[in-house]
């Protein structure tokens, strides 16, 4: 086995290669901080990276007699830069931030580090998670490993291209309107957010406390569930943590479709995307149905002003959290992030309520359409990755922000809450991933996952990006 | 309802706000010339429409979500 196929294998296959001592703890992580240093400055997927002590813990780890371990034992995985690691800054992608040192662990690095995960170090991201492309003027802007000259997807930018370029095998991020569900459409990889409150948001910087949810960037759809098993859980330090029992997220291997029913939206979700998108989409929902899901055209609640409604939520909560240290450093605030900012100051405090208001009714709308539906099937995104700097994407005259149509199908997915998981559909003619997205009940990841595993096993796997 | 303007908003940053943003910040949200935000006209006009939406007695959403039926 090669190195580059040590990168880019899943975890349980890397579990199994320890298991059987066939690799160390320290040749896995030796293989991936040899290949950080050698694509991080074109990825621009790591801030950090703790070479030294991840090598330390793998060498502790070498030593230990064998035994009953965690299949996360000495696996390595990378986390987003909003995410506490104790000892490491947490920047958030900004300058501003360069020299916040956190003083203990989120509550997810705590558990991967009790399962005996190694931490590779932070990615980089949208500058507090404020933008979907990635685009970061103080780290760089983290690339597509299908296409350097193209977006990663953001604003987990960083720990999409982290896994994408074999740099990990799996990675934290957070997903406010499709920050893990976009990059992982554009980059060829699975992106999980599982329902809000499922994995604790202790020790993560917030930027929209209403929506942010916390999630995982992996390979494969077991990877992403084995994550989850391990991080998800009530925290009682976390207001907002679910108090919901954790069920089993290991994919079904012969999930049988026969009865499973699957929604498929009956306006917005199919409408000014990509053909070769729309196609691959609808080759993934012709398997289902030759497997004996039944399909059913479903009514998701208008779509027209939901954008305004995320928005008018995200930017007073955005505010609210960065005041006190816009009082001291301002002048190290991103621009466009100020301008966020500032429209945040000047919503009134009715329009922020009708906003809130109006996402109940989005979630109790949604939520009845899963009476009738195990899952809502859409495409991950409407586009291929767009070029780095692009601004716009060009409907036939319309011009749609370039942020916008990346998280078109997912932004509506974190005002309601539920679980969501975009895959790969497939390869597009330009060469570039295409993802297909699912949607579950609250707090049913089992179930979507398993239906995300069965898609993934009937599909051809993505080839690996052509790099040197 | 009258058109936002720029005299607004310079009323609102030095009596109201918890910060104060730039001359050319505030501009920015009546005029944008960055790209970096829609006008914040757009957005009030959105806005105004959800208004005249009747959400009943629809409270505000909080962060934590109920778990539906599970069939």
């Amino acid at each position: 086995m090669t190195a580059s196929d040590i990168c880019f294998a899943p975890i349980s296959e890397l579990s199994r290669m320890i298991a059987r001592r066939e690799l160390s703890h320290s040749e896995i992580i030796s293989c991936f901080l040899t290949r950080i240093e050698r694509y991080n400055s074109v990825a621009r997927a790591f801030i950090e990276v703790s070479a030294e002590a991840a090598m330390k813990a793998a060498r502790r780890y070498d030593a230990l007699t064998a035994g009953a371990q965690s299949p996360l034992h000495g696996i390595p995985f990378s986390s987003k830069d909003l995410i506490d690691i104790a000892g490491v800054a947490t920047t958030g992608g900004s300058r501003a931030f360069a020299d916040n040192i956190a003083t203990s662990n989120s509550f997810l690095i705590e558990r991967m580090l009790q399962a005996g995960a190694i931490s590779l170090g932070k990615n980089n991201l949208h500058a507090f998670a404020y933008g979907a492309t990635g685009e970061n003027s103080t780290y760089g802007t983290a690339v597509n490993a299908y296409d350097h000259c193209r977006l990663a997807g953001g604003s987990s930018s960083g720990s999409a291209a982290a896994v994408a370029f074999g740099l990990a095998p799996a990675a934290f991020g957070t997903d406010t309107g499709g920050s893990i569900r976009a990059p992982a459409a554009l980059s060829g990889l699975v992106g999980l957010k599982p329902t809000m409150g499922r994995i604790s948001s202790r020790g993560v910087m917030p930027y929209c406390w209403t929506l942010d949810h916390i999630g995982i960037l992996a390979r494969t759809v077991a990877d992403a569930g084995l994550l989850l098993q391990t991080v998800a859980g009530y925290d009682p330090e976390d207001p907002n943590s679910a108090k919901e029992p954790v069920e089993n997220y290991t994919p079904a291997p012969f999930f049988d479709l026969k009865g499973l029913r699957v929604g498929l939206p009956s306006s917005f979700y199919f409408e000014k995307c990509d053909p070769e998108i729309l196609a691959a989409t609808k080759r993934v929902i012709e398997r289902l149905e030759e497997g004996g899901a039944s399909l059913r055209e479903v009514q998701l609640p208008a779509m027209e002003e939901a954008r305004t409604v995320s928005l008018t939520v995200q930017m007073p909560e955005a505010l609210s959290y960065h005041s006190r240290y816009l009082e001291e450093k301002a002048e190290l605030y991103e621009a466009d992030f100020r301008a966020g900012l500032a429209l945040g100051q000047c919503l009134l405090a009715e329009h922020y309520l009708r906003a809130k208001r109006f996402i109940t009714r989005y979630r109790q709308e949604t939520d009845a359409v899963f009476k009738d539906v195990d899952v809502i099937i859409t495409p991950g995104a409407p586009v291929v990755a767009p070029r780095v700097g692009q601004a716009f994407i060009d409907w036939g005259g319309d011009q749609e922000p370039v942020g916008n149509a990346i998280t078109r199908y997912t932004s509506f997915f974190n005002m309601t809450g539920h679980p969501a998981i975009a895959l790969p559909s497939g390869l597009h003619s330009s060469g570039l991933p295409m993802g297909v997205q699912l949607v579950g009940r609250y707090f049913g990841e089992g179930p979507l996952l398993s239906v995300a595993a069965r898609i993934e096993a009937q599909g051809t796997p993505l080839p690996s990006p052509p790099l040197p | 309802m009258e058109r936002l303007r720029k005299e607004t908003l310079d009323g609102l940053v030095r009596q109201l706000a918890s910060f104060r943003w730039s001359e050319a910040e505030i501009k920015e949200l009546v005029a944008p010339e960055m790209g970096v935000i829609t006008s914040f006209q757009d957005l009030l006009d959105d806005l105004e429409r959800l208004r005249q939406m009747d959400l009943g007695d629809t409270p505000p959403a909080d962060r934590r979500v109920q778990a539906g039926d599970r069939g």
